[in-house]
């Protein structure tokens, strides 16, 4: 089974990883492809200024007349993406549909909550809350499930 | 819980019937109940298999709305219908004078463990994905 060493370092100039190995096994494999697309940068304006911002960072993406903004913990900005194009591009980053406006980074889900009328309320790792419809759950609970089978 | 679609609705509708009149069959043969109007009673149940699957079906459609009135107008169609079946077949034949109320028996305890099983299926369902969720960090 891999493993996962994490080591402190102090002043590095910028974060690395570093990947170990004899032979490349299918569990390998299956983590540089999530680590490839999470490693990613996703271009945006904010402030009428482009700018990269890591995929990883991405807590959601959210369709707005017509327009796509993209949530970081604490900002917000437009990408020129559509959701179809994000989900198509990065599914394997770990985002997923939640409702016909809206994508998740499942990464960056805190809890879930059911209500009454079956609507299910995600919390985000920003407090934020975000609200998934019935017909998204099927989807939802996959891609939740493929990425524990990853994780494993 | 698999969706009703028009690709397994006759399976669907083919199951439950034979579920039911195998469940019926036992029921009589276990209390000794000889059913007077069988040939009748076998074709009500293909009907409400029918009617009842249809309305399942509706539910994959009626996702954007709240569950709550979703499961309730259903229930209420559902049972309308019958009720209007009962009537227009009582103007041809002969009804017991408990039709009404044996079909209201019939339909609402099944419908009602069967709405209270998707309701527990959806909160385990959120219960196991926030343990997936917790080991995720």
């Amino acid at each position: 089974m891999m493993k996962l060493i994490k080591t402190k370092e102090e002043y590095l100039d910028e974060n690395y990883l570093e990947l170990h190995y004899d032979e490349i096994d299918d569990e390998t494999v299956g983590v540089l492809e999530r680590l490839r697309s999470a490693l990613k940068y996703i271009e945006g304006t904010l402030d009428d200024k482009k700018q990269a911002v890591p995929l990883a960072d991405m807590f959601y993406f959210e369709t707005v007349d017509r327009k796509t903004f993209g949530y970081t913990k604490d900002t917000c900005f437009e990408v020129k993406e559509t959701l179809q194009g994000i989900i198509d591009e990065y599914t394997d980053a770990g985002f997923v549909r939640i409702s016909k406006s809206s994508i998740v980074n499942l990464y960056k889900i805190k809890r879930l909550q059911g209500d009454l009328n079956m609507r299910t309320l995600i919390y985000l790792k920003n407090d934020e809350c975000l609200v998934m419809n019935r017909g998204y759950r099927a989807d939802f609970y996959k891609a939740l499930n493929k990425l524990q089978g990853k994780k494993r | 819980m698999k969706i009703i679609d028009r690709h397994n609705f006759i399976s669907v509708v083919c199951i439950s019937f034979t579920l039911i009149v195998c469940g019926k069959l036992l029921f009589e043969k276990m209390t000794g109940f000889t059913d007077r109007f069988y040939t009748e009673n076998i074709f009500t149940c293909l009907g409400i298999c029918v009617l009842a699957t249809f309305i399942l079906s509706m539910h994959y459609y009626l996702q954007r709305f709240p569950f709550i009135p979703v499961v309730i107008g259903q229930y209420v169609f559902l049972i309308g219908v019958i009720f209007v079946a009962i009537w227009f077949a009582s103007k041809f034949t002969d009804m017991a004078p408990s039709a009404y109320k044996d079909m209201f028996i019939s339909v609402t305890i099944p419908y009602v463990i069967g709405a209270a099983a998707y309701y527990i299926s959806y909160f385990l369902q959120i219960k196991k994905a926030n343990d997936i969720l917790s080991k995720l960090d």
